[in-house]
């Protein structure tokens, strides 16, 4: 029954996403405004130089762009839970736990898609892709979207309405997004946000998409993969956590963590 | 049900619940807004979990076999619980994904199922294109995806018109004919006349559980309404001649046990000039009026120690 739930969340979730094809359009946007506009204003008063700017922040954006897809992708469990498909779902036998990793699993691969997208401009920027960086560079970057889908999903279980999203995007995701180096080199940046990265995971899921890209990384390899891995793990227990808690409630755990009935 | 109570913090929404339905049944729970219907219906449903007491459903405990009880039961939400954007098709076959079916299961038991409810026409379409019937019919569809034993309806036709509400409810009989227990809500007085046995909530406990008849038969007579040039004055008639009437929103209702008999004798002598006046049979709120002093739309105060009539009350 874990399996096919698993399978019946993924679905759901993908065929929704599909069915949103505008929305995916309108994802490229961003990135590509931080790539070709930002990327070229700030690359010109850059150490690094125009193009080499763009090529260099060209992983973050793409690492910016799933992490905001799979927050969103996570955000529909809020509204799902109270109107909707998921309201019947709720009261099916599939374990919660499978809704928790289901939910992570379609928020990854959405994601991974939406990055996905960025990559024919590459050449525009002057990122070489040979065909064995394109494979180690969706490695990461299916890692990394799982991790940003377990973010959103570890903050999405708890809030009873979506309302909270800007509140998150601004106090949570942005702050990671800028300390990861997205935007320039962490070896140049201030000691303290040197330190601070380490504890960023977002930090880890752009580095080693950059390493996969670029060839250099700030973190060893291994040591990203790591830390990626032990957030997930641990982001999704903890939703898993959250959600069975909510299995006497039909709020998959939200209202009791906030105090509403 | 027994002895449940549900507590919120310090509210008691449930206060000690005690009622059992028998198989193959058609039971109605009515109350108004507040009274600790829709916490009751999530109990059953496996959704809330009681702070006291047990709740069985088919003999199934709804906490401690909780999957057993989910595989066994099919439940209609008041909201909507589909995915609009896609065909009625698709849904049923991803419900039954939910229900552990294979793909292929799931597409067979999606055809039935639209055979069944008698929506081949709109089957392909997406969900948000269908009539507001068209859309119930594919909300009772989904919650038989598992074949249930038992049906939940929370008020499951509000909203919709008299002839999708008349259909909907052709449908429900035809289940319930086949022998599934049919447990529903509704605001609808007439919709609570198909139950076989009907359940009064107020307040977290039932007031009365019966027959509609036998309920009606609780008031003890029939009703007279009027509708005069001077309401307030006719009550301090009535009142003077020892009839009961009620607090209201415009008519006045007293009941009495030959209402035929007293009809003429009351025309003949209020003594104001009477606009309108109907004896009828008890209905299942004047019942809810009598026993908890309030009707389903409000807390009206009594009069005469009758009790009052809630605005928005149902006639």
């Amino acid at each position: 029954m874990m399996l096919k739930g698993i399978y019946a969340v993924v679905l759901i979730d993908l065929k929704r996403f599909w069915l949103d094809r505008a929305r995916i359009a309108m994802g490229l946007l961003q990135p590509l405004l931080y790539l070709f506009v930002l990327g070229a204003g700030l690359g010109s008063s850059s150490r690094l130089g125009g193009g080499n700017y763009q090529q260099f922040i060209f992983p973050g954006v793409i690492g910016l762009s799933m992490l905001f897809t799979a927050t969103f992708a996570a955000i529909s469990i809020v509204f799902d839970r109270q109107i909707g498909f998921f309201k019947a779902v709720l009261v099916s036998p599939v374990p919660r736990p499978a809704i928790a990793l289901g939910k992570i699993a379609a928020g990854s691969l959405q994601a991974a898609v939406q990055g996905a997208i960025v990559l024919p401009f590459a050449p525009f920027v002057g990122v070489p892709l040979t065909p064995l960086e394109v494979v180690f560079l969706l490695g990461a970057m299916l890692l990394s979207s799982t991790m940003f889908a377990a973010i959103g999903l570890a903050f999405a279980a708890r809030f009873t309405s979506v309302t909270v999203f800007p509140v998150v995007s601004n106090a949570v995701l942005l702050p990671m997004f800028f300390l990861s180096g997205a935007m320039y080199p962490l070896a140049l940046a201030p000691r303290w946000m040197q330190v601070a990265a380490h504890f960023d995971p977002v930090a880890y899921a752009v580095d080693l998409m950059r390493g996969a890209l670029l060839g250099h990384f700030f973190f060893s390899p291994w040591l990203s993969i790591g830390a990626l891995a032990l957030v997930i793990a641990g982001l999704a227990w903890e939703s898993v956590r959250v959600l069975n808690r909510g299995e006497d409630d039909s709020s998959l755990g939200a209202n009791r963590v906030w105090g509403r009935r | 049900m027994r002895g449940v109570v549900k507590r919120y913090d310090k509210v008691e929404a449930l206060r000690g619940v005690e009622f059992t339905v028998n198989a193959g049944e058609k039971f109605a729970l009515l109350g108004p807004n507040g009274a600790g219907k829709t916490t009751l219906f999530s109990i059953l449903a496996t959704l809330r979990a009681p702070t006291e007491g047990s709740a069985r459903v088919l003999g199934l405990d709804v906490v401690e076999q909780r999957d057993a009880v989910r595989r066994a039961m099919g439940i209609v939400f008041q909201e909507p619980a589909l995915e609009l954007r896609l065909s009625g098709r698709e849904n049923l076959v991803l419900m039954g994904l939910f229900y552990g079916l294979g793909s292929a299961a799931a597409k067979r038991r999606a055809a039935e199922i639209i055979a069944q409810v008698k929506l081949e026409d709109g089957a392909d379409r997406p969900a948000q294109t269908l009539s507001g019937g068209q859309r119930r019919k594919l909300e009772l569809g989904r919650a038989l995806v598992t074949d249930p034993r038992i049906l939940f309806l929370d008020e499951a036709t509000l909203g919709l018109d008299v002839d999708a509400r008349r259909g909907f409810w052709a449908q429900v009989t035809a289940l319930a004919a086949t022998g599934r227990t049919i447990f529903f809500t509704t605001h609808y007085m007439e919709e609570a006349e198909v139950a076989d046995r009907i359940a009064l909530i107020d307040r977290g406990r039932i007031v009365a559980l019966d027959t509609p008849r036998a309920l009606k038969a609780r008031i003890g007579g029939g009703v007279v309404r009027l509708k005069t040039e001077d309401d307030a004055q006719a009550r301090a008639w009535l009142a003077e001649q020892k009839f009961e009437t009620n607090a209201g929103d415009g008519d006045i209702m007293l009941v009495h046990a030959d209402p035929a008999a007293a009809l003429p004798e009351i025309l003949r002598h209020l003594p104001v000039k009477v606009r309108r006046a109907e004896v009828h049979e008890p209905s299942l709120e004047d019942v809810f009026l009598q026993l908890t002093g309030r009707g389903f739309g409000g807390d009206a105060p009594a009069v005469n120690g009758r009790p009052g009539r809630g605005p928005g009350g149902m006639p």
